[in-house]
């Protein structure tokens, strides 16, 4: 199961990345504007339907995972409990939908199209570096979270036992980390500094994604498509 | 102000890459990196614990405010975009209400004692509750992450009502896991090497050494 | 002269002796000017009091004039002015990313895109810097998936590429395999030719084919400089253990200084024994 850009030529992938961010936002929004439990329902086979097309069946995975114990909890707490189950159906419908559009959205927008799209529009330099660099410095410290803990344990560290001797253990794993992230800011710093970051210069953008009319027109087309559901849900 | 040194440049143009000093866009990251990796560690200890705003803290005592406030929101949107669930986003105040408590909390030297440290954790605990309970509870119907919401199934199993069984949860987890973020960072700031100690003027506050 | 120490002394904080006594030297643009010494001396200590980073960022206090294409690098005024002028390369591969591209190419053009360089003109420098530092058949792949040795080359290629007037490289080439490193060593000169070099390495054998000119610390002060031949030869560098190899082996074997420091000086002096 994999969470995040799936390479791909559909639609979405070549649309402008504010255009698949509209689609799947509009997706989400709409699950949670229309009147449970059909309304939701709709726009979950809405954002499956738009998965498909998009070439991203994949992402279907992921959100049965994820959304998952969501069905589960809510039919024990709504549906048993409290019978209600139609309640439960409506939210997980919901919350279905909101994962599914989201789980598209990443798998189509490149995080680093998206970062020169921002930048091609015209927020700011740090905003966009720290997006990137945040995504960027995942894989980096899950690995580095897997190798101490792995090196850890064979050094006989125990992740087991009483829970005083667990917090004790994990405060042992956290330690050494946080100081040798801390240790590299300097030279980050530095690094960054020598390549021209912090000079005040205006950053030339180097691939802007090409916004199309069609890429414009779909955004207003989805706007139109929220204002009317509010309309119709609240009249 | 810790943060006069890591802000520089005030102008607004467009795209320029000086309104934040180079060393905090080191620094966010990293905190970020942290965040994410203490929480993989809190998860492999099968506690109630996350320790995912650890990080955080961490740059609330070191950089100030806005930093903080900054590395609560990415962290949130990275979680989100790491575990693809979406609904993570939702809890988004609680990451900035634990980043402006902890600048308050280390502006005020509360990381000077182990027990200034658990008094701190312990009220940045209860608040967090009460700011996530009403989330989870209107925006997800209980259900929020695995552990807190096997308790609140149980808690409404037993009979008590949906609300308060949210709450319980939600309470008894932060209270514990916000007790150990804070006493944590005070580990962390005694440890820290004075060469970088030196570096950040808000570690000296935060552990009361001058005022 | 593009970089000029004047009886520069810098102290880190929190600690109580000097790390660089009164140290004096300059180096000039069209040269490679070799800083050597063994672990501690100041070597790398001196690249960051040079690139200003000791202390405008880590803090510490410096005496004496440093100048750098004649300003003080350590004040922000001196720094800002230095922008894109002065490229720094440290050894660790992994924290000089910049943490912002998703391939090697826009690595590459990250320093010159923040510089604001015209767009053509950045993929120009950006392909012809692949090329000098050969990671042109890696340009679409993502930086996080190198080896440190392709990093550091990616590293120096985004430096290369913002064409600076000073380059300040701080052992350069521990991550690499020992063709790698030729390469780069082969490149100095080219560089050379438009900036002034500042190396530090412990790979002495290597620095000796390309420097102009060297300088030995110990213990952050200036003990001898001059030609890398006599430097690098002379009794009190190799006695310590920092020099050349092949003055190594002679001293080694009972010879006296200064001693030969490549194979060429090696045999004719073998033939004139």
């Amino acid at each position: 199961m994999t969470v995040g850009y799936l390479p791909g030529a559909g639609f979405l992938h070549r649309a402008h990345p504010f255009t698949a961010m509209a689609i799947g936002g509009g997706v989400a929004v709409l699950a949670f504007l229309l009147a449970p439990p059909a309304g939701p329902l709709a726009v979950l086979a809405l954002g499956v339907a738009l998965a498909m097309a998009a070439g991203v069946w994949r992402v279907l995975i992921p959100a049965a995972v994820i959304s998952g114990p969501f069905w589960v909890f809510l039919f024990a707490i709504h549906g048993l409990f409290r019978e209600a189950p139609l309640t439960a159906l409506g939210l997980s419908a919901r919350m279905t939908a909101s994962i599914v559009a989201f789980l598209l959205v990443i798998a189509v927008v490149h995080p680093g199209r998206l970062v020169e799209a921002l930048l091609a529009r015209g927020v700011p330099f740090a905003a966009a570096y720290l997006l990137a660099a945040a995504i960027q410095i995942v894989p980096r410290f899950q690995n580095r979270a897997r190798a101490i803990l792995d090196a850890q344990r064979c050094r006989g560290l125990r992740l087991r036992g009483s829970p005083l001797r667990r917090v004790r253990a994990v405060v042992a794993l956290a330690i050494p980390l946080v100081l040798s992230a801390l240790a590299e800011v300097d030279e980050h710093a530095l690094a960054l500094e020598t390549r021209g970051v912090g000079t005040g210069k205006r950053r030339t953008i180097l691939h802007p994604p090409v916004d199309t009319p069609l890429d414009r027109a779909i955004r207003w087309a989805v706007l139109g498509v929220l204002a009317v559901a509010v309309l119709v849900t609240y009249p | 102000m810790g943060s006069s040194i890591l802000f520089e440049g005030t102008t607004s143009k467009r795209n320029r890459t000086d309104h934040v000093s180079p060393r905090l866009l080191a620094l966010i990251p990293l905190a970020i990196g942290i965040n994410l990796a203490l929480g993989q560690f809190a998860a492999a200890t099968a506690l109630p614990l996350f320790l995912d705003t650890v990080g955080t803290v961490l740059v609330a005592v070191l950089a100030g405010l806005a930093p903080a406030l900054l590395t609560g929101l990415i962290s949130q949107v990275v979680f989100t975009l790491v575990t693809g669930n979406v609904t993570w986003l939702a809890f988004l105040p609680v990451q900035l209400f634990i980043a402006a408590y902890a600048a308050l909390a280390a502006d005020r030297a509360g990381f000077a004692s182990v027990r200034r440290a658990v008094v701190g954790g312990l009220g940045l605990g209860a608040l967090a509750a009460t700011i996530a309970a009403p989330i989870a509870y209107f925006a997800f119907g209980g259900v929020t992450s695995g552990g807190v919401t096997v308790v609140t199934a149980a808690l409404t199993g037993l009979g008590v009502p949906l609300h308060w069984a949210v709450f319980a949860s939600s309470l008894s987890n932060d209270l514990l896991d916000k007790t150990i973020t804070f006493l944590l960072v005070r580990t962390i700031l005694v440890t820290l090497p004075r060469r970088v100690a030196s570096r950040f003027p808000g570690v000296s506050r935060a552990l009361g050494l001058h005022r | 002269m593009t970089i000029v120490f004047d009886r520069v002394s810098f102290t880190y904080p929190g600690s109580r002796e000097p790390s660089l006594h009164g140290l004096s030297f300059h180096a000039a643009r069209g040269q490679v000017t070799l800083l050597t010494g063994l672990l501690g001396a100041g070597c790398s200590t001196t690249v960051l009091v040079a690139a200003g980073v000791a202390p405008r960022l880590l803090g510490g206090s410096v005496e004496g004039d440093v100048t750098v294409l004649e300003r003080n690098p350590g004040t922000a005024e001196g720094w800002r002015d230095l922008a894109g002028r002065v490229a720094v390369l440290l050894p660790t591969p992994w924290t000089q990313l910049s943490g912002m591209t998703f391939t090697v190419a826009d690595e590459v053009a990250f320093g010159p895109a923040n510089l604001g360089w015209d767009r053509e003109e950045i993929l120009d420098v950006a392909a012809v810097a692949m090329d000098q530092l050969s990671v042109t058949h890696l340009a679409q792949r993502d930086p996080a998936t190198l080896s440190g040795g392709e990093l550091q080359r990616v590293i120096l290629a985004g430096l290369v590429a913002m064409r600076p007037d000073v380059y300040l490289l701080d052992e350069p080439t521990v991550e690499l395999d020992p063709e790698a490193a030729d390469a780069v060593y082969a490149l100095l000169p080219t560089l050379a030719k438009t900036a002034a070099v500042l190396l530090t390495t412990t790979d002495s054998d290597r620095a000796v084919e390309v420097a102009d000119s060297a300088l030995y610390l110990e213990s952050g002060q200036l003990v001898s400089a001059g030609s890398p031949c006599d430097v690098l030869g002379s009794e009190r560098v190799v006695a310590a253990g920092a020099g050349v190899s092949v003055a190594t082996l002679f001293r080694d074997a009972g010879a006296r200084g200064p001693y030969p420091v490549d194979v060429a000086a090696a045999a004719s002096r073998w033939m004139t024994a």
